[in-house]
This record gives structure tokens, C-alpha cells and sequence, in this order.
């Protein structure tokens, strides 16, 4: 099903133009970039505070409620860019392995927040100032490793290493989605 | 000799080779250019913001204490790993406006950052001065990273 519908996608003149266009693919895949240093940059500081190595004067609750809108900016610049790099090349963005990995980490990273936010962060009050728990080290630790595996994978789709016509076997076929050549 | 010369001399350089003849090099160095251009983007928004009336309850040169540690190791990341990048494909980017662009920023970046922001966050500066260098600061490191991806286009 995914299958036809990116293959519908590529067919639509919006991913032809981007894909096409001068400049605009050159805009979007730079302020993507700018982008992360928003998102992934104030993530990371978020996360050395929730560690308990940095920022230790700043309250945790007014460290996550300040820097929230901006990690949250970044967000939807990197939806809206990510989307639009996805639109420019559907059918090769799809089938890459790095793509599928760094949804993969997106999951992961997503799922790690949904912990935080609605079970560690919970009591927070009680160590606002005080040591952090360790609840809150291994969720930091977590988002760390699964962001910066997202910057990493995502610049690695830009290879073609595992592109569909290098694909010979039958694991990395399914793990691509990538019909095998018989050849 | 030229400036055209040396670019060529360095491309033929023993570790200019290397990493270009590497599959996996040069897209790892590039890696580490992408992480620590994030840790960067984190010390500076942080700060700056802080500078900015974003009220953390603790004062700038407080937060400046926690950063500078965090853009002083991306700086230093991004330094090497940007010279290793430029020493595997040097023509190329002797002839590319974006790298130029991208030099001349980020000589103004660190000019502004280490001359003017961090030296005036430390000593707890305020006011529409402040402001201003502050605004120059995160607008000289966006225009660093943007002229850095328009590299591998222009």
C-alpha cells in the first residue's frame, strides 16, 4: 500500500517541481540543518540538565517549561522541511535503509518522551532542585543516543550505498522493501 | 604560489586521498560536523536566550558557565572535522561561493563570540547593546550552518 502511494507521490507535479527546482530543494535541506541545531541543540541541553551535569541552578521544571517552545519550533520546522525533502524524492527516500532507521530512532526517541512526559517528569516538584533520579538519567541517556542517531542516519540517506539497484540479498531486500534482481 | 595551487596540493595530499577514497570516511566526519553543529546550536540558543529575558531563575553569566564548556568542545569539533572535509576536496571548494560565504561568517562568528558575546555574558552585561551582540551572534552561526549545506549544492 505504502508502495503505490509513493510511487502516486512522485508522480505529483509538487514533487517534480521540488525535485526540479533550482533552489528550492538547496533552501529546504539548509534551513532542515539550521533546523536541528534548534531542535537537537536545545534537546541536548534540556538533557544535560535532566542528567544532572549542567545547569544544576536551573530548576528542572523551568528548564523543560522554558526551552519547550523551542525544541517545539524546531519541531515543526523539521516536519515541514523533513516532509518536503521526503515529497522532492519519494520512491529512493522510502526504500533506504538510513531512512527506515532514522524513523525507527524518531520512534523510539518519541516513545521516550511519552515516558518522561507522563511518568518520570510526574513528581518532578520533589526533585526540581535537588539530585536527579535515575529515572530521569536513563530517559536523558536514551534521547541523547536516539537523536544523534537520527542527525547521523539522516545525513547518511543522501548515499547510495544500499540503494534498490546495489541490493543483492535476500535480508537487505526485505529490510529495504527493494525488489531483487535476479541477476 | 597560488591559492589555486595549494588547494591542489593539498587534494594530493596523503590524507586528502585517504578520506576521499574511503567510502565510510568521509560521511562519518561529516557525522560528527552535523552533532557537534547541534550541541552548538544548544550552547548558544541557551545563553542567548538567557540574555534575551528568557527567565531560566538563574542569571546569563550562571548559564554561560554550563555552556561555554559545550560550545568551546563543538567549536573544537567542528573546527577538525571541517578541516578534514575541506582537505579531501579542496578545488572543489575553492571554486564554490557558498564555502566562501561560509569562511568569511564563520571567521565573523568567532570573532563576535569569543571577543564580544561570551567576554560580555560573563561580565553579566545587559541592555540593547547586549541584545544586539546577541542577535548578531545567533544570526552569524545560522548564516555558518545554511552556507555549509549550500556547499554540497552550489
Amino acid at each position: 500500500m505504502l508502495d503505490g502511494l509513493v510511487t502516486k507521490l512522485a508522480d505529483t507535479p509538487w514533487s517534480i517541481g521540488l525535485h526540479e527546482s533550482l533552489y528550492m530543494y538547496a533552501i529546504t535541506e539548509s534551513t532542515h540543518v539550521m533546523s536541528i541545531m534548534l531542535f537537537v541543540g536545545t534537546i541536548a541541553m534540556v538533557d544535560l540538565r535532566l542528567l544532572g551535569i549542567s545547569y544544576t541552578k536551573v530548576p528542572v521544571s523551568q528548564m523543560l517549561s522554558k526551552m519547550l517552545p523551542w525544541t517545539v519550533a524546531g519541531f515543526v520546522l523539521l516536519v515541514i522541511t523533513g516532509g518536503m525533502l521526503f515529497l522532492a524524492i519519494p520512491i529512493r527516500t522510502y526504500h533506504s535503509l538510513w531512512f527506515r532507521l532514522k524513523c525507527m530512532m524518531i520512534l523510539i526517541a518519541a516513545v521516550n518522551i511519552a515516558i518522561f512526559t507522563f511518568k518520570v517528569e510526574r513528581d518532578k516538584a520533589a526533585w526540581d532542585l535537588g539530585p536527579v533520579p535515575r529515572k530521569s538519567k536513563i530517559c536523558a541517556v536514551i534521547s541523547l543516543g536516539a537523536w544523534g542517531c537520527v542527525i547521523v542516519f539522516g545525513r547518511l540517506i543522501a548515499y547510495n550505498w544500499f540503494d534498490c539497484d546495489s541490493i543483492t540479498s535476500p535480508a537487505m531486500a526485505e529490510l529495504t522493501g527493494c525488489p531483487l534482481d535476479p541477476g | 604560489m597560488s591559492l589555486y595551487h595549494t588547494a591542489q596540493n593539498i587534494e594530493a595530499s596523503a590524507l586528502g586521498q585517504t578520506i576521499r577514497e574511503s567510502t565510510w570516511l568521509f560521511p562519518a566526519i561529516e557525522s560528527a560536523h552535523l552533532l557537534a553543529l547541534a550541541l552548538l546550536g544548544g550552547a548558544v540558543l541557551i545563553i542567548s536566550l538567557s540574555v534575551l529575558g528568557v527567565d531560566l531563575k538563574t542569571p546569563p553569566a550562571e548559564i554561560y558557565k554550563s555552556a561555554h564548556r559545550y560550545m568551546n568542545a563543538a567549536v573544537i569539533v567542528l573546527l577538525a572535522t571541517g578541516i578534514l572535509l575541506g582537505i579531501s576536496e579542496p578545488v572543489k571548494l575553492y571554486g564554490r561561493q557558498a564555502f566562501w560565504v561560509k569562511m568569511i561568517s564563520l571567521a565573523v562568528a568567532l570573532v563576535i563570540t569569543y571577543l564580544a558575546f561570551n567576554p560580555l555574558v560573563k561580565r553579566g552585561a545587559s541592555g540593547i547593546g547586549m541584545r544586539s551582540v546577541t542577535g548578531l551572534t545567533m544570526a552569524a552561526w545560522l548564516l555558518v550552518a545554511m552556507a555549509g549545506r549550500w556547499i554540497g549544492f552550489s
